[in-house]
């Protein structure tokens, strides 16, 4: 009786507001067909084409692009820098962002927002910019250099740019705060009386965090995870300017390859780097969901 | 269980006490409710208790130790917040066990420890369920039933029936208390409702503007209150302002001469308190009580089985009374003149005659 009457309810509900959601996400829907699954396809289409080298592009269909990559060491080299750096950077940013976030979130004072929007200050630089800045610091002449170099501490000057460990540091300063504002906002959305709840229960803050604010933060580190990912997969200035013409990584590739004319391999590159992007957000998401799930 | 002792607790912010000088014990097994106004540090006080607000000074002590310097999750004192604050990724039973598994209880003993807490409150059948699956009376019994698994010292309660509707609190008002009797758990409360502290309290602490006013059963502060402010909060009084002529007669600031019990106030300005039920009001004369006045009732409120009296004694002399809606039907009425009258036993005579002495609490 109760069942069949909210059943009833909800689906009046479902049909009253089918149409309202719809105007709601209809633009966001063309957009998103518009501007980003047709050129997929088309990307798609590409990638399985000819190249020939004076006449470019050829109609045909072919995985010739795909086995170039996939048995070619160097292709291969970069693809696996790109995944290692972007879940090394991933991680370090939950790890650094998790205690910042918790603070944000739970502190007091006034100038909260001045804390956040120094969080945020960094993306007020765009990416060209910073890494200029960087070698500034990092470079053979620059500032660190100089002061070993002065103080006598080294004899030549350390080899800090175009390094992995530059591009890694790089990258995490662009990706830092967007796991801190995604972690932050949730955490905020946790009662503070749950925490205290579980040490008067005799948790200990170790045990309070794994067993509760680690759970129900979790849909917020799933969010980060996955948007600091997508942008380490994704890095191109901070790959091309800190790591030097030495060190590639896969969005670096995709457009040199097209500079080169060479659309269909270019298109395939990007097309495994999209892929495998999705494919480990998934299963990030899933394995992370899975313990909690009931 | 064991027994608390609070030894000149005192929490400042700034230079605002939040607590001053708390000092309070509580025997093996005894109900206590900290009672008083909003902001008067009741919470504060808890909380130092459990672990949450460091004193600026004082001691906590729970049987024989110590506790003051103790993080909150080596109290073992089991904490019902107002809203419960229950896990919601947690089934209800992985609420109950949580404690227990902290404290790395065998997994047979949290399973028959966590089925008798809920058995306790009567939620034996719903162990399964996600909090958010529960009414706001089942979550509360759910938090009772988590504070209670782990067997902790002492059982804190913060406004624990505020979020309920007043049927539902009146009963789990009972359950609690009958509880907290079979279970011997010495419990500390916190409250701003009255009638939960004196229908639930072993004694009771009066609190205002984080200081202990008085302390003592219902009977002790509703007959005998230690001061204005208690005789206001507990209860409704009457406030009459003037000065003691002697140790036995009051006047007002009206000029009623009024004879109480002797009383160790100073003979100067005083004020008078005077319970609503413990004034007669009669058409004729009262001939039997040592306070007999007449009066004009400016004010009338019906209350089915009672009846609220506002009687003007003087310019400045208003009397609260409650009487019993009687067979006989005399019922006053806005402009009525009557007798109104009370025993020597049936006021107190605090010192000072505040400004606002006639305001009645209610
Ligand atoms: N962190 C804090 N900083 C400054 N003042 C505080 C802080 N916490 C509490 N106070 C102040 O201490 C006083 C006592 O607060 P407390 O929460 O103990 O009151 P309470 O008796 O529980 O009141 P209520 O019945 O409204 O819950 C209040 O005036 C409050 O404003
Ligand atoms: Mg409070």
């Amino acid at each position: 009786m109760a069942t069949a009457a909210t059943t009833a309810v909800s689906v009046e509900e479902r049909g009253g507001s089918r149409l309202s959601a719809a105007a709601l996400i209809g633009p966001a829907t063309f957009i998103v067909a518009a501007g980003l699954l047709i050129p997929i396809v088309i990307l798609f289409r590409y990638s399985l084409n000819k190249f020939v080298p004076r006449l470019m592009m050829v109609d045909a269909l072919t995985i010739e692009s795909y086995v170039k990559f996939f048995t070619d060491a160097f292709y291969l080299g970069v693809f696996f820098t790109t995944v290692k750096v972007a879940m090394i950077c991933t991680i370090a940013c939950l790890i650094m962002g998790f205690p910042l976030a918790y603070a944000l979130a739970r502190t007091r004072t006034r100038y909260k927002n001045i804390l956040i929007m120094l969080v945020v200050l960094p993306l007020f630089v765009g990416n060209a910019v910073r890494a200029a800045g960087w070698m500034t610091l990092f470079g053979s002449k620059g500032m660190i250099n100089a002061g070993l170099v002065g103080f006598g501490l080294v004899d030549v000057p350390v080899q800090m740019m175009f390094t992995e460990g530059a591009v890694i540091v790089g990258i995490i300063a662009v990706n830092l705060p967007f796991m801190v504002l995604t972690l932050q906002s949730v955490i905020e959305s946790i009662d503070r009386a749950v925490e205290e709840a579980a040490f008067s229960l005799g948790a200990d803050p170790w045990h309070m965090f794994w067993r509760v604010l680690w759970p129900l933060a979790l849909p917020g580190i799933v969010a980060g995870i996955i948007l600091t990912f997508i942008l380490g997969m994704n890095a191109y200035a901070t790959p091309v300017l800190l790591g030097g013409p030495e060190f590639k990584m896969m969005a670096p590739l995709v457009f040199g390859q097209m500079q080169l004319g060479n659309w269909p391999f270019g298109a395939a590159v990007s097309f495994i780097l999209m892929t495998t992007t999705l494919v480990l957000t998934v299963i990030a998401g899933l394995s992370l969901h899975k313990r909690y799930r009931r | 269980m064991a027994r608390l002792e609070l030894n000149q607790l005192s929490k400042r912010y700034g230079d605002f006490f939040a607590a001053r000088d708390v000092t309070l014990d509580v025997a093996d097994g005894e109900f206590l409710v900290l009672l008083g106004p909003s902001g008067c540090g009741k919470t504060t006080t808890l909380r130092m208790i459990a672990g949450f607000v460091e004193p600026t000074s004082g001691a906590v002590r729970i049987g024989d130790n110590d506790v003051t310097q103790l993080p909150a999750w080596k109290r073992n004192t089991g904490l019902v917040f107002q809203s419960y604050a229950l896990f919601p990724h947690l089934t209800v039973a992985q609420n109950v066990a949580f404690g227990l598994e902290m404290r790395k209880a065998p997994r047979s003993e949290i399973t028959q420890r966590v089925g008798e807490a809920l058995e306790l409150v009567r939620l034996g059948h719903l162990g399964d369920r996600l909090p958010r699956q529960l009414s706001g009376g089942q979550q509360q019994r759910v938090a009772l039933a988590r504070a209670l698994a782990f067997q902790p010292d002492v059982l804190l309660l913060d406004e624990p029936l505020s979020n309920l509707d007043a049927k539902l609190r009146q009963e789990v008002r009972v359950e609690i208390r009958k509880l907290q009797q079979s279970l011997n758990l010495t419990t500390v409360m916190v409250t701003h409702d009255q009638e939960e502290a004196l229908t639930m309290a072993d004694r009771l602490v009066v609190m205002s503007e984080g200081a202990v006013r008085q302390v003592g059963s219902q009977r002790d502060l509703y007959e005998r209150p230690a001061d204005r402010f208690v005789a206001g909060f507990v209860g409704r009084s009457s406030f009459l302002s003037g000065s003691l002529e002697t140790p036995e007669r009051f006047r007002s600031a009206g000029g009623i001469a009024v004879a109480c019990r002797p009383s160790t106030v100073a003979i100067g300005p005083a004020t008078l308190a005077l319970r609503p039920e413990r004034v007669t009001v009669t058409p004729e004369a009262i001939s039997d009580v040592e306070n007999g006045f007449v009066g004009e009732v400016e004010f009338v409120s019906y209350l089915g089985g009672l009846i609220d009296l506002h009687v003007r004694l003087s310019p400045s002399d208003l009397v609260i009374a409650q009487i019993p809606n009687r067979e006989d039907g005399f019922m006053p009425r806005t402009g009525d003149k009557v007798h109104v009258g009370w025993t020597v036993a049936s006021a107190s005579v605090f010192p000072g005659s505040g400004d606002d002495a006639d305001s009645a609490d209610l």
